[in-house]
């Protein structure tokens, strides 16, 4: 039987999820890197919210506005007080992606499925291949955007001058500058690496065990807190990754895991950083 | 006599025309389809895919292919893991339409061909690099194999 490896009222198993599956105010939102394994696999009453397709707006760099969340929530059947679960590959970065784009739209009842589709698969439980569902069309009113969790860039940059708390949330090669062409993802290049100067380096995957699972919290403060030096109730901490899906997903931790006040996610991220015209930028620290 | 220079870029027509046909959901499903047909890496090349050799570093799912020309026909093989049904299916596609073209034909494969193939707009921009990195590969290699300019 599988279990949380962590405490939170937010991180549900996946027997939990088989349990509730069926609950009409829940809702199983699968959001992966690969836009088709939900269609090569899913769990059956899980709907597909794409992070490209779905969330971002298509014109702008930037989320959907208010009323196509609404719309897109009312789509998959999906209201106020729906309980939506997020699941999806890769360690759900994606997953975490659209948890923080929902609650930024305000919708109050958001849970991670510990462990996403790796544990869903290991513990050897069904996908299909069925056509997405079609529930009945949810009523949907959205909130204004909750900036509170959203960094911009002007606010980097005077967060940066003032010496207050960021946390860089990718790979050691990418934050001390050696990988200047982005190895693994190509299509988010910049024209500068290196990371901003003061930043804390925490790769996301230190957060999760092989299983995709989030680790046990006193790990995770051994990691944040102790190691980088991170305060619960100190200034604003900022994340920031490459486009805003690994530091969604360590938001998600620092937040929701370890109960820090004040996090927000910087969603401009590398891409706009290290593209950016005389912002300052740190190497091989 | 099949007159094999026209085939495979006929058959890229046909594929475009087709896709184009489709909605976006039709066209994942298409691709999905394709993914599932991937021809297994022949065993020829298992040992090297574990050394690591021919990796398409551009591309974040780790890809492994093998491009090759023989008797003036273009060969391709892959490895991608099952878990990258998006990426498999368009090396799948790719390899359904060029595989036994000359070299000159696969040269000719246009830049275009993933938004010609409606593939933009059901993926998303983001995802295009990645799969571009892999269409761009293959012509390269050939370039390589045949000392062909583009």
């Amino acid at each position: 039987m599988s279990t949380t490896s962590t405490e939170s009222e937010l991180l549900v198993s996946t027997d939990w999820v088989d349990e509730h599956r069926n609950d009409d105010n829940v809702r199983i939102v699968e959001s992966d890197e690969d836009l088709l394994l939900y269609q090569q696999g899913h769990i059956r009453e899980a709907v597909r919210i794409d992070w490209q397709t779905d969330l971002q707006d298509q014109t702008i760099r930037d989320y959907l506005s208010k009323d196509r969340f609404a719309e897109l929530c009312a789509s998959k059947g999906i209201s106020n007080d729906t309980t939506v679960v997020f699941h999806g590959d890769k360690n759900n970065w994606w997953a975490c992606y659209a948890f923080w784009a929902f609650k930024l739209y305000g919708h109050e009842k958001c849970l991670i499925m510990d462990g996403g589709r790796r544990r869903w698969e290991l513990d050897g439980r069904e996908f299909v291949r069925d056509p997405e569902p079609d529930y009945p069309r949810g009523t949907y009113a959205a909130k204004d955007p909750d900036l509170s969790i959203r960094a911009f860039r002007d606010e980097v940059l005077q967060h940066q001058a003032a010496g207050k708390s960021m946390i860089d949330v990718r790979s050691p090669g990418e934050y001390t500058g050696e990988l200047l062409h982005m190895e693994d993802y190509p299509q988010e290049g910049a024209l500068r690496a290196g990371h901003i100067p003061g930043a804390a380096s925490v790769p996301w995957s230190r957060a999760v065990n092989d299983d995709g699972t989030f680790k046990s919290e006193a790990e995770l403060e051994q990691i944040y807190l102790n190691e980088a030096g991170l305060k619960r109730d100190g200034d604003t901490i900022i994340a920031y990754c490459r486009i805003g899906e690994r530091s969604s997903h360590t938001w998600f931790v620092l937040k929701y895991l370890l109960g820090f006040n004040n996090v927000k996610n910087y969603d401009g991220s590398w891409t706009e950083w290290g593209n950016l015209v005389g912002v300052p930028i740190e190497k091989n620290v | 006599m099949i007159d094999q220079t026209s085939n495979s870029i006929n058959k890229l027509e046909e594929l475009k025309q087709e896709f184009d046909e489709l909605d976006v959901r039709d066209r994942l499903e298409m691709l999905l389809d394709f993914s599932d047909d991937l021809p297994d890496l022949p065993d020829r090349y298992r040992s090297r895919r574990e050394a690591g050799e021919n990796r398409v570093h551009e591309c974040q799912t780790p890809v492994y292919m093998w491009v090759e020309v023989i008797d003036g026909r273009v060969e391709i093989y892959a490895d991608v893991p099952r878990d990258s049904p998006t990426v498999r299916g368009f090396i799948s596609l790719l390899i359904d339409a060029l595989f036994g073209a000359t070299p000159a034909d696969v040269l000719t494969v246009k830049p275009t061909l993933l938004g010609d193939l409606g593939l933009v707009e059901a993926l998303g921009m983001v995802r295009m690099r990645g799969l571009h990195a892999i269409l761009d590969r293959i012509k390269s290699e050939v370039q390589r194999a045949t000392g062909e300019a583009v």
